[in-house]
């Protein structure tokens, strides 16, 4: 109570503030941590998406289009809210629909976007968020920037050789140095080379134009007179590319900067312009390319798990807006003469397995073929797409093992007739002529390889022209011209090389460079070149020239060679009748060729002969300078050695002691075998 | 061709090499034994006995009076060359890699190897003075610090030493002083064999690099380069032809991974003035370590990895063979 009474009677202090106090403490001061979880107007709007072109409806219909709404969208996720806005009494066209989280919005702009409701209605779903940036698009098109014109000089400067010599690039010193060589049946001719142009490894454009290289930081082309830089793809850790038929897109694939909602672990570029035109998610570069180009680059295509993606150009949008389903799809592959895709199916259950030419852009099924108790199967085109052949192993009932039949599609004929091939071995390489209606085959095992020629006749009747038994050969090289090939043994058959002309089969040559790990033909089927790369072998890595009947004409050591790839011609711009014309009035050309080629014959002896001789001359001189001091010192060497001459081998001959030897004679045979 | 096939030793050889008539050809390998052979018929005339290690290096005096030796036991030998008593014994800290006489056969010099803890050592002894060798020292021995001694020549006139070192280096070291008068480096890799002319005007030296090279003996002038795609292990200039042979093949480490066919063990005949290759004469089934030519011209010897030394006579048409200029 007296305390009470304490409290009463004292002055009590005034704590209120006078009427106009204003503190100087801000909120965020004083309560920071509160406001920090304060709710902000844009939460949760991460996980809202907008919904255009939604049938407009009555009250009467919404709830069936709330249903289906609900169908297609919950598909991604829960749906938390949902405000369908209204004006006049119907429904106004775009719908606001918001997940639990925001990953699940991105699932539903990601898949349901261009979702084909019916005819009229085909969705546009978007994230809420890109509101904003949807907004600053002006409405005005502002006509982009022109770009100057930058002048590379002749793309196909190395064309116009006036001794049609083809280019070659090559990689050597373990990828240190990079070089250009034009092909000479004397020595090659340096055109470029240059240190470190590429970090890994080089590409030609499927035409020859452009040269790309690898860097870390990307991909690189070149091209011109003098191999300047043409453009530049910028993509972090780029290990692959591939270009389109046509040279205008190139496809690059880095495995590192891949993130979910920006794809870009291949990106498929626009050459010209070095624009980016679309990435693509990826997760295993296992079989590339990853995207096959139709032979027009009108259209690239991917599989993935049971489905087959056909992209068209220039929009890199989905052929028709859509995938085909094609349950258990195996592999595929585009016809490279015509916009056919073919592909196979595995048997399932009671369906047969299914090989199937697919024409594009229709769709239309051109030919269905099923096929029984398949294993596997390989798609193998004819260059110009005249002929498709699918090996098909199977396992017929009652037997044991596999047997492989080769499926024979003759795609330049009505209704695409198909005729088998069976074989009884097993298949170590197949392939086709390039030009032609021949294939070749090399089956058995090993020791016991053979190789074998068929012809596709017309008719479909397919004969056996030949067969080479006992080969050492593990590879088939066709020439780029057709009737040449080369079998080689690569590798571990310590590079056989057999030459073979398919017109009369004959072995033209049978040679060998030993340890061998690449045949490459050059794009005329003039030369054909061998070599023993670095990255497969560490010793003796070389590239030899050889012609297309096997004589060989150079032996080209590089140290730590890695890799020749020979530039790629342009088709030829001759039409069907002038190359006839050129092959009739063959005997007048190659007259004024062997003239030519005597000439530079001599020529080149002649510069041996002249280059010898300069040398000689400056060898002699040397010695004749040394031999003129060796006799000015002859005083001191005879001082030297006491006074005994020992210049010449036979100078003190009266020193000398005569010295009988018995001469042991005895019969000996020393086998001399492979020393 | 038939070669005479010298089987006297057990292990690969490190060197052979002609007396100054050629009627005598000295040769030491990896096991302990120094033979001497009479070059014309291949038979073994004795050896000298002595050495517990691998010897890496023989040289004989313009007289053939004495044989000097170097081996991995750690010591230099001087020999009677007749009786094949030996007169001395120079022991080192490591092996002896190279040795040699000098044009008058008075001084001698070796190389020592970079082991143990020890330097490379060149030294110079002078054999008129008894009191250098009873007291094992020499009057002059000139370190080698940088990168060690693994061929070496006496110049013309006994004035310098032409080394050849591991990292490629070559250089003249004077037997007075101790200098290095001239130095080149041509070669990339570690010189195997250094051999002089038969005037000692020039020499060729044999790398690691696939390498071989011809300089002037007095000024080090690179005069010519001849290449191949294996390490060259030995190389001699031909005293009558403007030739040169040279030997080598796939390391001794690397052969077990090779085929012979592979291996390259060929010895190969380049023309010393268009530094082309014109022939090769196959044989011996591991890398040749070692090339003479007999100082007639009219034969040459080789030593290889496979333990035998292998003798060729010269066919006629060697002789007229002429590369067209």
């Amino acid at each position: 109570m007296e305390a009470e009474v304490e409290f009463d009677e004292g002055e009590e202090p005034s704590f209120s503030d006078p009427e106009d106090f204003e503190d100087d403490i801000s909120d965020q001061e004083l309560l920071g941590d509160v406001l920090r979880e304060q709710p902000q107007e844009a939460d949760g709007i991460d996980s809202v998406i907008v919904v255009d072109n939604v049938p407009q409806v009555g009250p009467d219909r919404l709830e069936k289009l709330k249903n289906v709404i609900h169908k297609i969208f919950s598909k991604f996720g829960k749906i938390t809210n949902e405000f369908y806005p209204e004006a006049d009494g119907k429904t106004k066209g775009y719908i606001f629909l918001e997940y639990s989280v925001p990953s699940h919005a991105h699932e539903a702009v990601k898949n349901a976007d261009g979702y084909k409701l019916d005819k009229q209605h085909t969705f546009r779903v978007n994230l809420f968020t890109d509101f904003d940036k949807y907004m600053t698009i002006s409405d005005e098109w502002e006509p982009p920037e022109k770009q100057p014109f930058k002048d590379f000089g002749n793309l196909r400067h190395w064309l116009e050789d006036p001794d049609c010599r083809d280019q070659y690039s090559v990689i050597y010193d373990s990828g240190e140095k990079t070089g250009i060589f034009s092909n000479d049946v004397k020595e090659p001719i340096e055109v470029e080379e240059r240190a470190r142009w590429t970090e890994t490894y080089v590409r030609w454009s499927p035409k020859g134009t452009y040269l790309a290289t690898f860097h870390q930081r990307g991909i690189a082309l070149w091209g011109g007179e003098k191999f300047k830089q043409i453009q530049r793809f910028s993509h972090q850790g780029v290990q692959l590319i591939d270009f389109s038929p046509c040279e205008r897109y190139v496809v690059t694939f880095s495995p590192l900067m891949d993130t979910k909602d920006d794809p870009q672990a291949i990106i498929i570029w626009d050459v010209l312009t070095g624009q980016k035109k679309r990435g693509f998610h990826c997760e295993s570069s296992a079989h590339w390319p990853i995207f096959k180009w139709s032979p027009d680059g009108k259209f690239f295509a991917r599989m993935t798990q049971d489905t087959l993606s056909i992209y068209e150009t220039p929009s890199m949008g989905l052929l028709d807006k859509k995938s085909l389903k094609i349950n258990g799809i195996k592999d595929f592959s585009w016809s490279p003469g015509d916009n056919i895709i073919a592909f196979w199916v595995p048997e399932d259950k009671d369906i047969p397995a299914r090989v199937t030419l697919m024409q594009l852009p229709s769709r239309n099924e051109i030919r269905v073929r099923n096929l029984f108790n398949v294993v596997d199967c390989k798609l193998h085109w004819q260059k110009n797409g005249d002929y498709l052949c699918v090996k098909v192993d199977r396992t017929p009932k009652g037997t044991q093992g596999i047997v492989t039949n080769f499926e024979i599609f003759r795609m330049r004929e009505k209704q695409v007739p198909v005729d088998v091939v069976e074989m009884k071995e097993g298949i170590i390489a197949f392939a086709w002529e390039p030009n032609g209606s021949r294939f070749a085959v090399l089956h058995g095992e090993s020791p016991r390889i053979n190789a074998s020629f068929y012809h596709v006749k017309s008719n479909g009747k397919i004969d056996l022209i030949k067969t080479f038994d006992k080969q050492q050969a593990n590879s088939i090289f066709w020439s780029p011209q057709g009737q040449f090939l080369v079998l080689a043994g690569l590798r571990s058959m310590n590079g056989a090389l057999a030459f073979v002309d398919t017109s009369d089969c004959t072995m033209m040559n049978i040679a060998e460079h030993y340890m061998a790990s690449d045949v490459e033909w050059d794009p005329t089927g003039r030369f054909v070149v061998t070599s023993v790369s670095w990255w497969s072998h560490k010793v003796d890595n070389a590239y030899w020239l050889w012609t297309f009947q096997g004589r060989l004409l150079q032996k080209n050591n590089k140290d730590r060679f890695c890799q020749l790839l020979w530039r790629p011609r342009p088709p030829s711009l001759l039409s069907q009748e002038q190359i006839k014309a050129i092959k009739k009035d063959l005997k007048k050309y190659s007259k004024i060729f062997e003239q030519k080629d005597r000439l530079s014959q001599s020529k080149a002896s002649k510069e041996l002969v002249d280059k010898r001789r300069s040398m000689m001359e400056e060898y002699r001189k040397y010695r004749e300078a040394a031999m003129k001091m060796y006799q000015e010192q002859r005083p001191l060497r005879l001082e030297l050695r006491g006074g005994v001459d020992t210049d010449e081998l036979d100078s003190n001959v009266d020193d000398w002691e005569e010295e009988t030897i018995e001469f042991f004679i005895n019969e000996e045979i020393i086998p001399i075998g492979d020393l | 061709m038939k070669p005479i096939l010298l089987q006297g030793h057990e292990r690969s050889i490190t060197q052979i090499k002609y007396n100054r008539e050629g009627d005598l050809l000295f040769s030491v390998a990896k096991d302990q034994f120094v033979n001497v052979w009479y070059s014309v018929n291949g038979e073994r005339l004795g050896t000298y006995n002595g050495h517990t290690g691998a010897v890496w290096c023989v040289d004989v005096d313009w007289d053939t009076k004495h044989v000097l030796t170097g081996s991995a036991d750690n010591s230099c030998r001087l020999w009677d060359c007749e009786t094949g008593k030996q007169l001395a014994v120079l022991d080192t800290n490591s092996a002896v890699r190279t040795c040699g006489f000098d044009f008058s056969g008075n001084i001698i010099m070796f190389s020592t190897d970079k082991q143990m803890g020890y330097q490379c050592y060149l030294n110079f002894f002078d054999l008129r003075d008894p009191q250098q060798i009873e007291d094992n020292q020499s009057y002059l021995s000139v370190p080698c610090s940088e990168s060690k001694i693994t061929s070496a020549v006496w110049g013309p006139l006994g004035e310098f030493v032409i080394a050849g070192h591991e990292n490629g280096e070559i250089n003249q070291f004077s037997a007075k002083s101790g200098d290095i008068l001239t130095k080149v480096k041509e070669h990339t890799k570690q010189i195997n064999d250094i051999q002089t002319s038969v005037d000692l005007t020039t020499v060729i030296t044999a790398s690691k690099d696939c390498a071989a090279k011809l300089f002037d003996s007095t000024s080090l002038e690179h005069i010519k380069t001849f290449k191949t795609e294996r390490p060259v292990n030995s190389a001699a200039i031909s005293p009558i032809m403007d030739h040169v042979v040279m030997g080598g093949g796939q390391e001794a480490m690397e052969v077990t991974t090779t085929s012979t066919r592979i291996g390259k063990f060929e010895a190969r005949f380049f023309h010393a003035a268009y530094e082309e290759e014109f022939g090769r004469v196959k044989g011996h089934f591991g890398p040749i370590n070692c090339v003479a030519f007999h100082p007639d011209g009219k034969s040459y010897s080789s030593g290889g990895e496979d333990g035998y030394v292998r003798i060729h006579y010269f066919d006629p048409q060697y002789f007229d063979f002429e590369l067209e200029a």
